[in-house]
C-alpha cells in the first residue's frame, strides 16, 4: 500500500509560466528505497520539497496515507511524519549536533524518556563519536554535519525519510555505511526512503529508480523483491 | 518548555550580539528607572502640596482695591488706608458651608495694662490703622493707642520653630494666656499671675468704642527668636512681637459685642473638601456678604514656589525618559530587525523540522525577554543608586534658574512707590522652595519599570513575529543552498 501518492503533481515557480514539474504521479510504498535521478535543474529537489511539505504544488495532490498535505497541518507532518536529509545539512550551527537532535526531538513531542542518550545513541550509529557530538556543527566537517543531518532525521521515528544527495560529501566507506543504514530502515523497520542522487552507488541500493526529464518523470527500475 | 531552554542556549550562544542589544536595553531601563523614581516622588509630591495649598483658603484683603478707595476718598493730600475688616459673625457664617471640610480661626486685640510696662514703651502704642501720605495734615479722631495685643490661636511661630514655651504650658482653656520671656521679665510677671486687659471693640460706620476687658492667668512663659517687628512694619509698642500675649481663639472673641465690627480681628483659613471647589465656595461668600475689596483666594504664589522647582524636575525627567524611549525603542527595532534578517538561516530550518510559526517567534521572544530581565536586574540597581544624586544635582539646577527668574521679575517690578507695610502689599512669598527630594523606588515605579521592560521585550517581539510570518521555509533554504 502506497505511503505518499503524487496525483497529477504540476509545480512552476513564482513569477514564471514555465512548468517544473507536468503532471507527476507516482506512488511510495513503505519498505521501499527509491531514489530519484536526473540532471541538475530538472525538477528533483523540487519534488522532494513537495514531498516534505516544504512547498505547495499549484495542481495535483499529494496524499500522505490517503490525507491531502494541502488539509492536513504541513508543520506536524514535517515534525512527526517525514525526515529530511538536505543537501546542505542544514543544521542550527552555533548548537551542538546532540543538541540539534534533540531539538529536532523536542519539535516532533517524542516520547523517548532520555533524549540526549537516545540523540548519542543515534549519532553514534551514523558514526559520530560523543566527543564529536558535543561539539558545535559549524567546527564539523562537512562529512560529520551529513551524519548529523542523517541521526535528525531518524530521531523522530519518521514513516517516510527523504534525502537530498546524503552521501555527496562523505567518503566511501561512510557512503557505504550510510547507504546501509537506509538499506535496512527500508527492509528491516519499513520506512519509505526517498533519495534524490547522482550516484551510482546510491541508485544500486533503490527498489525503484525514477527519472525526472522536462518535468516529466519514468520509473527505470521496479525492483518487486520486497 | 524545551523552548525557554533553547532561549536560555540561544542567548548565551549569541553572545556578542545579545551584549548589544542588552546595553541598549540597560540604557533604556536605566533611564526609566532614573526618571521615574524622579517623576513618582515628585508627583506624589506635587500632589500633596496641591492638595494643601489648593485646599487651604485664605480672605486676604485686595491691597490694590483698598488703595484705589482710599485715593478715591483722600482729602487735603491725606490717604487714610484702613485694612478692610470682615465682622467677625461673617468669619463665622462663611465656616458654615458644605464646600468646607473644615475651618481654622485666629483672632487679635489690641490691649493695655496700666501696671505692665510694654517692650519698647518708649516708641509709643498703635492702634493697627495705617497712614500715608501727608502726615501733617488733618487726621480726625485719634484711634486709641495700644501697647500689646491678645492673640488668639496664633500659634504658628511654635511649630515653626522661631517660638518656644519656656516655662509652664501652652493655653488651652478659656482665659489661659503665655507671654515673653522678656515681657514677663520686665514686669516680673510669674506663671498663675491674672492679667487685668483693657482693649475695645468699635463700630466703625458710626466711629463709636465701647470698652473691653480680659482677666487671664499666665499658664507658661515663652522664648522668642521671631524677628521683634515685622518687615517693613511701623516700630512701636503695639507691633513689637514681645508683647504678643497668647491665648485662645474663644478667648479673644469672647468680648465680641453685637454692632462692633472692629477692634477685634478674626482671621480664619478655610480647608476645601476638594480644590476645585474654590469657584464655588468664592461664590458663595461674596452672596453671603462678602466685602469686594477681598480675595478669596488659595497661596498659590508660595505653592509655586514650593512646588515649581520640584515640577521643573519632573517635566525634565518625564520629557527625558519619552527622548530615550523613542530612540530606544527605534534602536531596538533596527537591531531585532537586523538580528532577525541574520537568524533568518535558523528560522528557515527550524520551520523545515516542522516547529510552528508561532513557537519560532514565542522562542525569539522569550529570548528578548531573557535579555530584558536581566538588564531589568541591572537596570534597576544602578537606577536606583544614580536616582538620588542625579535629583540632588537637577533640583540644584532648577532652584538656581527659579531664584535667578524670581530676581530678574523683582528688577523689573522694582521702581513702583510701595504704599503702606510690605506685609500688606502683594510681596513675594516668603516660602522656601523644597531642596531636597529623597528619591525610592516604589512598588508602583518597579511595576511600571516592568511594564516599559515588558514594552521593549515586545517590541522587539513583534519585529520577530512580523518577520517570521512573512518567511517561508524552503525560499529561506534554498537562499541559503
Amino acid at each position: 500500500m502506497s505511503v505518499l501518492s503524487l496525483k497529477g503533481v504540476t509545480y512552476q515557480y513564482e513569477g514564471t509560466k514555465k512548468n517544473v514539474l507536468k503532471n507527476i504521479n507516482a506512488e511510495f510504498e513503505a519498505g521501499k528505497v527509491y531514489t530519484i535521478i536526473g540532471k541538475s535543474g530538472s525538477g528533483k529537489s523540487t519534488m522532494l520539497s513537495l514531498i516534505a511539505g516544504l512547498d505547495k504544488c499549484k495542481d495535483g495532490t499529494i496524499l500522505y496515507n490517503d490525507a491531502d498535505l494541502k488539509t492536513i497541518d504541513r508543520d506536524v507532518y514535517r515534525a512527526k511524519n517525514i525526515g529530511v536529509i538536505f543537501q546542505a545539512y542544514n543544521l542550527i550551527t552555533n548548537a551542538t549536533a546532540v543538541e540539534n537532535i534533540v531539538l529536532s526531538m523536542e519539535i516532533s513531542n517524542s516520547s523517548v524518556k532520555n533524549k540526549t542518550d537516545f540523540a548519542y545513541e543515534l549519532l553514534e550509529k551514523v558514526g559520530i563519536n560523543r566527543e564529536t557530538a558535543n561539539r558545535r556543527v559549524l567546527k564539523l566537517s562537512g562529512g560529520e554535519q551529513q551524519r548529523v543531518g542523517i541521526a535528525r532525521a531518524l530521531s523522530h521515528h519518521p514513516d517516510i525519510i527523504i534525502a537530498d544527495e546524503p552521501t555527496g560529501n562523505l567518503d566511501r566507506d561512510t557512503e557505504a555505511e550510510i547507504l546501509k543504514i537506509f538499506t535496512s530502515l527500508a527492509h528491516d523497520e519499513g520506512k519509505c526512503v526517498i533519495i534524490v542522487t547522482h550516484s551510482k552507488k546510491v541508485t544500486l541500493i533503490a527498489d525503484t529508480i525514477i527519472g525526472i526529464s522536462n518535468g516529466k518523470i519514468t520509473v527505470f527500475k521496479e525492483n518487486t523483491k520486497n | 518548555m524545551y523552548i525557554l531552554k533553547n532561549a536560555f542556549r540561544n542567548v548565551l550562544r549569541n553572545g556578542g550580539r545579545n551584549l548589544l542589544i542588552g546595553a541598549i536595553i540597560l540604557a533604556v531601563i536605566v533611564t526609566s528607572v532614573i526618571a521615574l523614581m524622579i517623576s513618582n516622588t515628585a508627583s506624589g509630591i506635587i500632589d500633596d502640596y496641591k492638595s494643601r495649598f489648593g485646599s487651604q483658603v485664605q480672605l486676604k484683603p485686595n491691597m490694590d482695591k483698598v488703595r484705589k478707595e482710599a485715593q478715591e476718598k483722600s482729602t487735603n493730600g491725606l490717604m487714610r488706608i484702613a485694612t478692610p475688616t470682615i465682622p467677625s459673625d461673617q468669619y463665622i457664617a462663611f465656616g458654615e458651608s458644605d464646600y468646607l471640610q473644615k475651618s481654622e480661626y485666629t483672632a487679635s486685640t489690641g490691649v493695655n495694662n496700666d501696671k505692665i510696662t510694654a517692650i519698647a514703651a518708649d516708641k509709643g502704642g498703635g492702634s493697627g490703622m495705617m497712614m500715608a501720605g501727608n502726615i501733617g495734615g488733618s487726621s480726625g479722631n485719634k484711634p486709641t493707642q495700644f501697647m500689646m495685643s491678645l492673640r488668639g490661636n496664633q500659634f504658628t511661630d511654635f511649630t515653626e520653630g522661631t517660638r518656644k514655651l519656656a516655662q509652664g504650658k501652652m493655653p488651652s482653656k478659656k482665659n489661659e494666656a503665655i507671654v515673653s520671656t522678656d515681657l514677663a521679665e520686665a514686669n516680673k510677671i510669674r506663671i498663675g499671675d491674672k492679667l487685668s486687659l483693657q482693649g475695645e471693640v468699635k463700630n466703625s460706620e458710626k466711629g463709636t468704642t465701647a470698652a473691653t476687658s480680659y482677666e487671664v492667668t499666665v499658664v507658661g512663659t515663652y522664648y522668642d527668636a521671631t524677628e521683634e517687628y515685622a518687615e517693613g512694619a511701623m516700630e512701636n509698642a503695639y507691633t513689637n512681637r514681645r508683647n504678643e500675649i497668647l491665648t485662645t481663639y474663644e478667648t479673644v472673641i469672647q468680648q465680641l459685642k453685637p454692632n462692633m465690627d472692629g477692634g477685634i480681628r478674626i482671621n480664619a483659613t478655610y480647608y476645601l473638601k476638594e480644590p476645585g471647589m474654590l469657584d464655588a465656595f468664592a461664590k458663595e461668600l461674596y452672596a453671603k456678604g462678602l466685602d469686594e475689596k477681598f480675595d478669596v483666594a488659595t497661596d498659590e504664589e508660595s505653592y509655586n514656589k514650593i512646588v515649581g522647582p520640584v515640577e521643573g524636575l519632573k517635566g525634565i525627567s518625564v520629557t527625558f525618559m519619552i527622548v530615550v524611549l523613542i530612540f530606544g525603542g527605534i534602536i531596538i527595532v533596527l537591531l531585532s530587525s537586523m538580528a532577525i534578517r541574520e537568524r533568518k538561516y535558523e528560522i528557515g530550518v527550524l520551520r523545515a523540522m516542522g516547529m510552528k510559526k508561532w513557537k519560532v517567534a514565542l522562542g525569539l521572544w522569550s529570548e528578548m525577554l531573557i535579555i530584558t530581565s536581566l538588564c531589568l536586574v541591572f537596570g534597576l540597581g544602578i537606577g536606583s543608586a544614580a536616582a538620588q544624586p542625579i535629583t540632588d544635582t537637577l533640583l540644584a539646577q532648577q532652584i538656581e534658574s527659579a531664584e535667578l527668574e524670581a530676581e530678574e521679575q523683582a528688577q523689573q517690578n522694582s521702581g513702583g512707590m510701595m504704599m503702606g507695610p510690605i506685609s500688606m502689599s502683594n510681596s513675594a512669598s516668603s516660602a522656601e522652595p523644597l531642596r531636597n527630594l529623597d528619591i525610592s523606588l516604589g512598588s508602583d515605579t518597579a511595576l511600571q519599570i516592568i511594564g516599559i521592560a515588558l514594552l521593549l521585550a515586545s517590541i522587539a517581539g513583534l519585529i520577530s513575529i512580523s518577520r517570521i510570518t512573512k518567511y517561508e521555509p524552503i525560499k529561506i533554504l534554498m537562499e541559503r543552498n
